[in-house]
């Protein structure tokens, strides 16, 4: 695979074969998985466990959802408004959800790790940005002002672009640690 | 608007509000709520998957076998049977041929994305940043295009330095020299700096999340 993406033009057919069967083999995987999830909560049901009302739940949800979806058609203008019409809300809720617990997650920050350099930056930085973000402070006027801003909102590049080689060089690091079999060797 | 709008609107709505009573702690609702959420992706997972790539991939092809080489719609069969075995058992070895295949795509797939879509480019801009074009106005050094220049180059190179610093000082717990100290410091305020506009990018819009989830809940009240 790794020539196979090194050497595109001659193996292009070859890479297309093996992508396919790739993501078969991943579907086929998640059909397998989200039947055991399926099967561990009718287990549950059965055996009355703890919270099997919570299995219920998702169990009617998902025959419900698999049933309509497969006697109407997956194109259904009708079955895609009601999936639309349950799973959208329940999102938006969520993400609005995420504004309230990230509130109270970076008050935390500070009494958990208490005040270093990093919760310090962390807190400034957020102020800074969700003052900047505010669009109150224009200086269409002042080119030396309007630089300095404009500098500031570059700076998160840095870290991120430093954060990102450490991620893609951990990652990579891994990769190849698999591919040669040293993964399996440590666990 | 018809009865069966109005019907599904309602039924958002009140999944909507039961998300929401995770405010008042991890209530029944809440839980409701998210056990419809995963039972409703799953099957609608297990829908498309089935629909939009079993069928036109692996049974499709089937049927048109003169078509087709037979062989290689055989080896597509069995690609998608292997991992089947894995319901009966987990540690099936023979699911686990097509899934170390898909191992062995996906590790592939990881190193030419990494090297090639994040390494690559990252430390290209770096070096891009270097541009002599960059660094002169008319004749003249472009001062703050060298600062940043070398502030880039500066902050990557701690922040590298913040995480590995502190995973050997983990290791060894050795009093490092201050300077090392110091570095590490001035790549945790990069880390920081990053951190905190992330978290604000986040909060901002989970904050026109629940802007739009007010003005959904104002539009029903409206509505009647």
């Amino acid at each position: 695979m790794l020539a196979a993406f090194f050497f595109q033009p001659y193996t292009a057919p070859y890479l297309g074969l093996v992508l396919n069967w790739a993501i078969i083999v991943s579907s086929v995987a998640l059909l397998v998985a989200i039947a055991s999830l399926v099967v561990i909560h009718i287990r549950f049901i059965v055996k009355g466990r703890k919270g099997f009302l919570y299995s219920i739940v998702l169990v009617v949800a998902f025959l419900v959802t698999l049933g309509l979806g497969w006697y109407s058609g997956l194109d259904d203008p009708a079955y895609l408004a009601g999936i639309r019409a349950i799973l959208v809300p329940l999102e938006n809720a969520l993400m609005a959800l995420v504004a309230l617990v990230l509130m109270s997650a970076a008050v935390k920050i500070f009494r958990v790790r208490g005040w270093s350099i990093l919760t310090v930056s962390f807190g400034l930085s957020a102020l800074v940005f969700l003052f900047l973000n505010l669009g109150f402070l224009r200086f269409e006027g002042n080119p030396g002002m309007s630089q300095v801003v404009s500098m500031i909102q570059r700076l998160p590049i840095v870290g991120a672009r430093g954060l990102l080689i450490g991620v893609a060089l951990g990652a990579l690091l891994m990769a190849l640690r698999v591919l040669f079999g040293q993964e399996v060797e440590r666990e | 608007m018809n009865n069966l709008d109005l019907l599904l609107l309602l039924a958002g709505l009140v999944l909507s509000l039961m998300v929401f009573s995770y405010l008042l702690g991890d209530t029944l609702l809440f839980g409701i709520a998210m056990y419809t959420l995963v039972g409703a992706t799953a099957g609608f997972t297990v829908l498309v998957l089935v629909q939009k790539v079993i069928m036109p991939m692996v049974i499709t092809p089937l049927t048109t076998f003169p078509k087709s080489s037979v062989w290689l719609e055989l080896a597509t069969l069995l690609a998608a049977l292997l991992p089947i075995f894995m319901i009966f058992k987990k540690s099936s070895r023979v699911a686990g041929i097509s899934l170390g295949f898909l191992g062995g795509v996906v590790t592939a797939a990881l190193i030419v994305g990494v090297s090639r879509g994040t390494l690559v480019p990252q430390l290209l801009s770096i070096v891009d940043a270097f541009d002599p074009s960059r660094m002169t106005t008319a004749g003249l050094p472009n001062w703050s295009g060298i600062f940043e220049a070398f502030m880039m180059l500066a902050g990557v190179l701690a922040v590298l330095f913040a995480f590995h610093h502190r995973k050997t000082k983990q290791k060894q717990d050795s009093l490092a020299p201050s300077w090392l100290d110091g570095l590490t410091g001035f790549g945790q305020i990069f880390i920081g700096i990053t951190f905190g506009a992330i978290f604000v990018g986040l909060f901002s819009t989970g904050l026109v999340a629940l802007i739009a989830y007010v003005q959904y809940l104002v539009d029903f009240v409206r509505l009647w």
